[in-house]
């Protein structure tokens, strides 16, 4: 596996289109492998997300089977000249590294819905994203333990999370086809792994729905306890 | 020194402090001479009633929430039709939110909030077809002007106030005092509010920033709190 950090060009109008557009940035990254199976195995497939950084850089993160060759990202919405224009590092030495214990900050979006009718008599299910802040958080604290972690605590109780850029989206797939609206949050957090074997899957495969387009990655940094 | 506060908010609002004939204009922050009216008014004075205890007030006013200028091209005709009524340009204020603090003495000011609460003459937000909502008064509290803006959370609506940081920096107009190096005057000091002769006096204000607190705000991602985590720069290469 392979962590792959993009630096974006908001200034150029190629980055501002796949900005705007989950679907066209989602075939972007997708266009970085030559082969279809190097972005899509049983045990992990491609996984970004676009942060916001300090100084209001954008940043591109992707997590993929095998390393993304992006000249054609850089090209479009990039830094040609710059030599951190793109970095991929291995993922594995991490992956193999996760033990039960470990506490870990990690920063997720993610599509946070449920499955229902819409009325009692509907003849289908269909998917709703969850629009509060307090749903948005039930989300993802009932879904810790089946992928394996739990969120930590603070020392008044409070769990240690935020959401934040909690939005809803609306893009077109195709010209003249109906929009796809997404629901997506940000969450901020600090984490216990429980079991390394399912918590590798979340960093692997993601987390909730619309995984295609730029939810459900899930990373971690170091986690500094503050005095 | 005691303060009465005033929330100052409406769907529209209109404090001119210049307009002539058909160009009706508006200051962004509510003006002296239009807060002063409005208590006036909640008095039950009647226009022509000298002013005497409400000339000596002090006034600040916070910008909580600017709202958006709004231009009314007024084409109005008499009820038969017959006749055109000039046409105007009246500017409003859409969707703002303001902090009022009136300085003076405590029991003047007791009398004002008790008016406020149950007033005389229906209250409005400078201009007529411009009402309040309630509840306009939030009481009468002890220090000065300066010191209760900056102590007041953040009035701005909730939508806001959720996204908003857990202090925030607010713009503030105070009536300069002596001495100060004055930044803008306004014909804003009422003097008489008699429709017959209409008489402001020169007004200086003192622009600043005070910092209010916004306990409905997002918490410094958990840096602060004893025992948390400091989460501010998330690089996941950082261990790869």
């Amino acid at each position: 596996m392979y962590l792959t950090r993009f630096l974006m060009n908001t200034a150029r109008q190629g980055a501002r289109k796949l900005l705007a557009s989950p679907q066209a940035m989602h075939a972007a990254v997708l266009s970085g492998f030559p082969r279809p199976e190097d972005h899509t195995r049983d045990d992990a497939r491609t996984l970004w997300r676009v942060d916001q950084g300090r100084d209001r850089q954008v940043v591109l993160y992707v997590v993929s089977p095998t390393e993304p060759e992006l000249t054609h990202l850089v090209e479009q919405a990039g830094w040609p000249r710059s030599s951190e224009s793109w970095e991929t590092r291995p993922y594995d030495r991490l992956l193999d590294s996760l033990e039960k214990g470990q506490r870990w900050a990690f920063r997720l979006t993610a599509n946070p819905s449920r499955t229902g009718r819409k009325t009692e008599n509907s003849p289908t299910t269909q998917r709703f994203g969850q629009v509060t802040a307090t749903q948005q958080l039930e989300w993802l604290t009932s879904r810790a333990e089946r992928h394996g972690f739990t969120i930590a605590r603070q020392a008044d109780g409070e769990l240690n999370l935020v959401t934040y850029d909690r939005q809803v989206r609306r893009f077109t797939r195709n010209h003249g086809q109906r929009p796809v609206t997404l629901v997506t949050a940000t969450y901020d957090g600090v984490l216990d792994i429980e079991d390394p074997a399912l918590f590798r899957n979340v960093l692997t495969r993601g987390i909730g729905h619309a995984r295609a387009y730029g939810c459900g990655l899930l990373t971690l940094a170091p986690a500094q306890p503050t005095s | 020194m005691s303060v009465l506060l005033l929330r100052l908010a409406g769907p529209l609002q209109a404090w001119g402090s210049t307009s002539r004939f058909t160009q009706r204009h508006t200051e962004i922050a509510p003006t002296k001479s239009g807060v002063i009216g409005l208590l006036a008014a909640a008095r039950g004075q009647r226009r022509t009633d000298p002013l005497t205890e409400l000339l000596g007030l002090g006034f600040g006013v916070r910008i909580d929430q600017p709202g958006q200028i709004l231009r009314d091209f007024q084409v109005a005709r008499s009820l038969d039709g017959r006749d055109s009524m000039p046409l105007t340009n009246r500017y409003y204020l859409s969707d703002a939110v303001f902090l009022a603090a009136i300085g003076g003495d405590s029991e003047l000011l007791d009398g004002l909030h008790e008016a406020v609460r149950r007033p005389q003459f229906p209250l409005y937000l400078g201009r007529r077809s411009c009402p309040p909502v309630v509840p306009v008064t939030l009481g009468v509290r002890p220090g000065t002007v300066a010191e209760v803006l900056s102590d007041v959370p953040w009035q701005a609506a909730k939508r806001l106030r959720e996204r908003g940081p857990s202090t925030v920096r607010l713009e503030v107009l105070l009536d300069a005092p002596p001495g100060a190096e004055v930044t803008e005057t306004l014909q804003d000091e009422p003097v008489s509010f008699d429709p017959a002769h209409r008489q402001y006096g020169w007004r200086a204000v003192v622009r600043t920033r005070v910092l209010a607190p916004n306990p409905d705000g997002r918490p410094p991602v958990a840096a602060g709190v004893p025992g948390g985590i400091a989460l501010a720069d998330h690089d996941p290469l950082t261990w790869l």
